[in-house]
């Protein structure tokens, strides 16, 4: 079920009516983790399934690790966990891209092998959701976490309908001491919460998909070479787009869990605006990046390291984070790509950090120039369907096709123009601040000017969109 | 003032919370306590709110009634949930017409009902390849019933990649992929689009809009030629008609109407890229696919005792004088009926099926549409051997 669909309007209008005018607190989350349920059955009944056993296997493990009395048994169960996770996502994500690379590989010694096709659907926000259950097992195995005593508990927080798909990775220590008692709603929580949704929506359905998804679909699905002008027009569509379709679904999110009463931590913070690679992971998809950091960066040592290590350890997070939203080498490669980012990031701020000109306007202005192109160059092997498309896009950004084609209409180029200027500007107002102070400070009559603005325009729409970028990771 | 770098260092560092050990009293479920409660500005909510609802509501209402005031009327959108609650309705034993815009506005159902004793399921498609369609009928063991195809040379030798393919494939595709939120979407917004104007996928969405802005372009832009505007409408069946304003013989729709009619059916230029004689060869050698394709899905409808029989419907005026210029009829036409050695019906080998013309060049009227299935009725009959 999509956000984006009079489908969802609908179901979440019958949850929130039925969620508010129960007054039990058991069966206002029974009721939820039944929504939660049908709005995932919806794409596919048996992958619900399959949602609820790694659910109740990683309930039982963790109830057998915070049981068990030595360490070595602990570690035991959660590294039957993590095993039982990362291999149902290995199975469903990576299971075709394993067998053709041990293919490849078998095949540079001389060995023919010809595996067998597997025609494996892959479940809808599968990394997402195994992100969610993994927190729990891992967070009891820190000490952090005491493993909650209703299964009941512990599948409405996996599997919370606003968050289950793509994300935010909202972790079990976050959400399930929210379902200990019900959450009054304060004063305004609802409507605002309305008007988060809209943003969400406004942000997908007419700046993502309307003003920018059909430059950048052009740009990397045409054959031929592309001149600078165009090529980087492209890239920068899809820059604006990813970041509207996943900060947009994640806005969406925020808000429909405020209607109900809970809170879930930004995902987003105004990522563009970012001066270094280090700040701007601290603003993407902040929910992945602090899972990685947490229960991967620190415990390979972190920055406590010799220089050496650390910048290795930057390396790996950012490989493993490259694969994780999908199974080729071009995610790989945007990983890697981001990890040496950071290396070189790191190197020069030990180098130049206390230099006086670092720190100058026109310093941080270069800087913030440079993360925006190195992350649109990134963004090119995330896009591209492959390494041909992605050295035909990077040849013609770097002046590699002078005579090449100019295929973009001046309505695309002003709307990419318009929109990709309109989103760093915000982003830079907003930096060092949120969006609730930003309202928080506007006159009432322009919250009220843009959130009709913002109905007005998604209706005008007509839900002639896309499906959201980040469900097929 | 606090450097980056111990900002950096800072932010990596866990918080304390994460280490401490919770006391028993925030330990129900053992996690942290809640620490983190989102900020919800204090704004006059209500005032707002009621204020957005009605601005909202007049709005949409001034849209509305403007386009219901420039000719828009309510209708269908002819989406692949559309076309897939069709092809649910085809029976083991049904007729069904498949192929292009033709096929849906020229063939009246109720007609054919009353001729042929079935009701036809409609799942032509404006725009498309019949190919996938066929395809689909042929692969599905349980179809052994009457195939009416509608055949517009250009469409039905689209090459893979291209609109016209495209759009029947995802059709195709969503008919054995539809999710459940799909279908129930589809009911919810078909009530909708009966009765809302303004709801025009192709035409009023904010895309359409600004693809309309009267903008100069580059030489060499890429601009993809512009679909025509709203001439029909669609129900429930996928029964297309024409609408009055278009029908006119001379109405200002149907002009405009003749003249995008032109540039959508002139091939695109070859790509700057490859070769001239490259991309004539590698299309020749699609055609020739297609050709095959066909004949293959023809003979494996026939072993199951399906019939096929393909149609050439009316055009007219300067769209007719193109389409046999580029697509003459021996090419196309002729080679079909040949390969698959199924029956055809070609509007002009018939006196009676010659004499309609088309008000927009490519499409009757749903009053001619009507006659002109009463007059096809026995050509299909003989063809179909019924």
């Amino acid at each position: 079920m999509l956000f984006n669909s009079l489908t969802f309007v609908v179901f979440f209008v019958v949850v929130v009516a039925a969620y508010w005018s129960i007054s039990s607190w058991n069966a206002r989350k029974n009721l939820l983790v039944v929504a939660s349920y049908i709005f995932y059955g919806a794409w596919n009944p048996p992958f619900a399934a399959l949602l609820f056993s790694t659910t109740a296997m990683d309930f039982w493990l963790g109830r057998q690790m915070s049981r068990a009395k030595g360490h070595h048994t602990r570690r035991a169960w959660l590294v039957a966990s993590v095993c039982m996770n990362l291999s149902m996502l290995g199975f469903f994500k990576y299971g075709n891209f394993l067998l053709q690379n041990f293919q490849w590989l078998l095949a540079r010694i001389g060995i023919i092998y010809r595996p067998p096709h597997l025609d494996i659907l892959l479940p809808v926000g599968i990394s997402f959701y195994t992100f969610h259950s993994l927190s729990y097992t891992l967070d009891i195995y820190r000490d952090v976490l005491k493993p909650t005593k209703s299964l009941r508990d512990f599948v409405l927080a996996v599997s919370f309908f606003p968050q289950l798909v793509a994300g935010p990775i909202v972790r079990a220590g976050d959400f399930l001491p929210q379902l200990v008692r019900p959450q009054p709603l304060r004063e305004g929580q609802f409507l605002w919460g309305l008007l988060l949704m809209t943003l969400g929506l406004f942000e997908k359905v007419v700046l993502a998909d309307t003003m920018l998804s059909g430059s950048a679909d052009r740009i990397f699905s045409y054959a031929g070479p592309l001149i600078a002008l165009d090529s980087w027009l492209g890239v920068m569509a899809f820059a604006g787009q990813i970041f509207f379709d996943f900060a947009g679904y994640s806005t969406c999110a925020i808000g429909a869990a405020l209607c109900l009463g809970f809170h879930l931590k930004d995902n987003f913070r105004f990522p563009y605006a970012a001066i270094g690679f280090s700040d701007f992971w601290r603003r993407w998809h902040i929910s992945l990046s602090t899972f990685l950091r947490d229960y991967l960066y620190i415990p390979l040592g972190g920055n406590q390291v010799r220089p050496v290590r650390a910048g290795t350890n930057l390396v790996i997070v950012m490989f493993l984070g490259g694969l994780w939203h999908g199974a080729a080498w071009t995610f790989v490669v945007w990983g890697l790509l981001h990890g040496s980012y950071l290396v070189v990031e790191r190197v020069a701020r030990g180098l130049f950090e206390h230099k006086e000109w670092a720190n100058t306007v026109a310093t941080r202005l270069l800087a913030w120039f440079a993360t925006y192109a190195a992350v649109c160059i990134a963004w090119v092997f995330f896009r591209a369907s492959d390494f041909t498309v992605a050295a035909r896009m990077l040849g013609g950004m770097f002046g590699g096709h002078p005579h090449g084609d100019a295929i973009l209409t001046t309505r695309e180029m002003l709307q990419i123009a318009l929109v990709t200027g309109g989103m760093i500007l915000v982003h830079w107002s907003l930096r060092d601040t949120n969006i609730e102070t930003a309202v928080m400070r506007a006159p009432p009559w322009i919250v009220t000017t843009a959130w009709a603005f913002m109905a007005c325009a998604i209706i005008l729409t007509q839900g002639n969109s896309n499906a959201f970028i980040y469900f097929q990771f | 003032m606090r450097s980056s770098t111990s900002n950096f260092k800072r932010k990596l560092r866990l918080p304390r919370l994460f280490f401490r050990k919770p006391p028993e009293i925030e330990s129900i479920h053992g996690g942290p306590p809640l620490e983190y409660v989102r900020p919800i500005p204090q704004l006059p909510w209500r005032g707002i709110t009621v204020a957005v609802v009605l601005i909202v509501i007049a709005a949409a209402s001034a849209w509305e009634l403007y386009c219901r005031s420039i000719g828009y009327g309510p209708t269908l959108h002819d989406n692949e949930d559309l076309w897939t609650s069709a092809r649910r309705r085809v029976k083991p034993e049904s007729i069904v017409i498949i192929g292009d815009s033709r096929g849906w506005y020229d063939l009246d159902l109720d007609e054919l009902q009353k001729g042929l004793g079935k009701r036809p399921v409609q799942l032509a498609m404006a725009g498309s390849c019949a190919y996938p369609v066929l395809a689909d009928l042929a692969n599905d063991k349980n179809f052994h019933g009457i195939v009416i195809c509608s055949v517009v040379p250009r469409l039905f030798i689209a090459p893979p990649g291209s609109p016209p393919m495209d759009h029947a494939e995802k059709a195709v595709r969503r008919c054995h992929t539809q999710t459940l939120a799909q279908r129930a979407s589809q009911y919810l917004d078909m009530p909708l689009e009966e009765h809302v104007a303004f709801l025009k996928p192709e035409e009023l969405t904010l895309d359409g809009l600004l693809k309309r802005l009267p903008i100069p372009n580059r030489p060499y832009a890429l601009i993809s030629p512009r679909l025509p505007p709203y001439f029909g409408t669609l129900d429930r069946e996928r029964r297309a008609r024409m609408i009055e304003k278009c029908a006119r013989p001379g109405s200002e729709l149907a002009r405009m109407t003749q003249q995008i009619w032109l540039p959508l059916f002139t091939p695109p230029p070859p790509p700057s890229y490859i070769p001239q004689e490259e991309f004539a060869k590698s299309m020749g050698q699609a055609i020739e696919q297609r050709f095959h394709d066909v004949v293959a899905a023809v003979q494996k409808l026939r072993s199951r005792g399906g019939k096929i029989v393909f149609v050439r419907l009316p055009n007219s005026g300067g769209l007719k004088a193109l389409e046999d210029r580029q697509t003459p009829r021996a090419a196309v036409w002729d080679r079909v009926i040949k390969d698959t050695a199924a029956p055809g019906i070609y509007y002009e080998d018939s006196p009676d099926l010659a004499g309609f013309n088309c008000p927009e060049w490519s499409h009757l009227s749903a009053g001619d549409s009507v006659e002109f299935s009463k007059r096809l009725i026995p050509h299909l009959r003989a063809a179909l051997q019924m």
